[in-house]
């Protein structure tokens, strides 16, 4: 049993948006729902940073806490999904929700809310794992192949991190520590590495 | 920001709000790890930040997208789950208790001399289709608005999930639907009742002598009572604001965003429970609290001597107009259709 997270590195995310088409492609999400997205602060000036950002799978998640119909749970792996069988589109988990995570479909006039969509870590649903049902409402299940998140996997410079939280705080400690020993590069240290506003 | 210190404001006026911790809740994480999470620390120092993140920027466009973190949106979610559902149902219950011991202390109000039987014309029936209508709407909201609100910890565990939010979900959708009907009808009632209910000046009189609560005389009043015109003025502008704000919920197309939107769904809840409470003391007094005043509503017309009781100053034009008609007379104006109702059900 591991407890999946993922982790977004700030001094190598370029905003190439790869994540984001990625996630979209494999999902098949529909316009209009962005399971993920890159968000820059600081654009064009001095001590831009980006970071990609979805579902945080929080371990007291408040979309959870506030959902009146209780159609969220949190899978073995610690990561959080939700049912849409449940689900009402009533739209508290999107304010509820510190990262923006939760999307809502427009269904019809004045833009009223169909069934919450969201990052699911490539999880699917509680459905069977890879039936069409699954497929059809929660995307790809890659986590049942062993997969990790598409997103993660295929992060060009390796800034999005996806996977058991021991492991990617090891493998970013690693990278922490070679930032600050490196005797050519002194301006990129670990409080460097910290967002500046 | 002007809007974080609205929230802030908001903050002051609700102590428990800024310091919503919740029940603790259990941690269940597999058995040996830590609640370890690499972007604690990245994520805390973002939120330290404060304003200086929320003026980011998205390629993915939408409301709020180019925000990296509503912290506000804990606060809320907390602040509803809590104080809200535990608040609401202690008002709820606790109007109910007060009925029931008003009821008990004082029983049925009658009319000294009993009623008459000749009665006096007091709505039209156009003002009695805007009651009613104004009533059914805001019953139906009121009955789905608590489904959404007090379902999860009264319903759920009575019906399970899957019938919960069968229920839920027509409760959303039709409160939505219907809620834009309420703005309707309540403009229809501001502007059929207007003229009666602007205070004048024998209604300090009746405040003071408590409106006949206390005590036992009744109090002089006019057409609409001092008590009557202040339930008037509520529904008005409290339900004014219950509109205004279920529009802003109801349609996320004018780019608010979710602090807009957590301001507004508190402000619109609090009102709601504001006009449900008293509305249940105005249904009381209505119908079982008084002698003679579901007439009044149900046919259009009241019992003299109830006109006399209540609204002795209305009354006293009345008898001075010459309004008043025998009990033959309205058994023929009233009585007429359910008549021929039992004559229909004879034939066939």
């Amino acid at each position: 049993m591991a407890r999946m997270k993922f982790y977004c590195d700030a001094e190598r995310c370029i905003e190439c948006n790869a994540c984001v088409t990625a996630c979209k492609n494999e999902h098949e999400i529909p316009w209009g729902v962005n399971r993920r997205r890159v968000v820059t602060i600081k654009d064009g000036e001095a001590g831009e940073r980006s970071l990609s950002v979805a579902c945080m799978h929080c371990s007291d998640a408040p979309c959870a806490t506030v959902c009146p119909v209780d159609c969220f749970y949190t899978t073995g792996d610690g990561i959080v999904l939700h049912d849409k069988d449940i689900c009402i589109g009533c739209g508290y988990c999107f304010y509820a929700c510190p990262f923006g995570a939760p999307q809502f479909p427009e269904e019809a006039a004045f833009a009223s809310r169909g069934k919450m969509d969201k990052c699911t870590f490539c999880a699917g649903g509680p459905e069977e794992d890879h039936s069409s049902d699954e497929t059809r409402k929660y995307g790809r299940n890659r986590l049942s192949e062993g997969k990790l998140p598409l997103c993660a996997e295929m992060c060009s410079t390796k800034a999005l991190l996806s996977g058991d939280a021991d492991v990617i705080s090891d493998i970013y400690r690693k990278r922490v520590i070679n930032r600050g020993a490196s005797a050519f590069n002194w301006g990129v240290s670990f409080d460097n590495a910290k967002i500046k506003g | 920001m002007k809007i974080q210190t609205l929230l802030l404001l908001l903050c002051m006026m609700l102590p428990q709000f800024s310091q919503a911790d919740g029940p603790p809740k259990k941690q269940t994480y597999p058995e040996g790890l830590l609640s370890l999470n690499p972007g604690g620390e990245l994520w805390s120092d973002i939120r330290q930040r404060g304003d200086s993140v929320l003026d980011g920027t998205s390629q993915v466009k939408g409301v709020d997208s180019g925000i990296l973190i509503n912290a506000s949106g804990v606060e809320w979610a907390n602040f509803r789950v809590n104080e809200l559902t535990t608040y609401s149902s202690i008002a709820l219950a606790a109007v109910f208790v007060l009925i029931f011991l008003f009821f008990l202390i004082r029983g049925k109000v009658g009319i000294e001399g009993g009623l008459s039987g000749r009665m006096v014309k007091r709505f039209t029936d156009y003002e009695r289709i805007v009651h009613w209508t104004l009533a059914v709407v805001f019953l139906f909201l009121a009955i789905t608005g608590l489904i959404l609100l007090l379902g999860r910890p009264l319903l759920i565990p009575l019906f399970g999930k899957e019938v919960f939010s069968l229920l839920a979900s027509a409760s959303k959708e039709s409160h939505n639907l219907v809620g834009p009907l309420f703005l309707v009808s309540l403009l229809m009632m501001l502007f059929s009742f207007v003229r009666r209910n602007i205070y004048e000046k024998g209604d300090l009189t009746w405040l003071l002598k408590g409106g006949g609560f206390i005590g036992d005389g009744h109090v002089s009043g006019g057409f609409f009572n001092m008590g009557e015109k202040t339930w008037y003025w509520i529904v008005i502008l409290i339900g004014l604001v219950v509109s205004v704000t279920g529009l802003i919920l109801v349609m996320p197309i004018f780019g608010q965003g979710r602090i807009i939107m957590e301001i507004v769904h508190v402000i619109h809840v609090i009102c709601a429970l504001a006009l449900i409470v008293v509305s249940i003391g105005h249904m009381y007094m209505g119908s079982v609290g008084t002698e003679g005043t579901l007439e009044g509503m149900k046919t259009g017309y009241v019992d003299i001597n109830w006109a006399d009781a209540h609204h002795d100053r209305w009354g006293k034009e009345c008898h001075e107009k010459d309004l008043i008609i025998s009990a033959e007379e309205y058994d023929k104006l009233v009585g007429t259709s359910s008549v021929n109702e039992a004559d229909g059900s004879k034939t066939t």
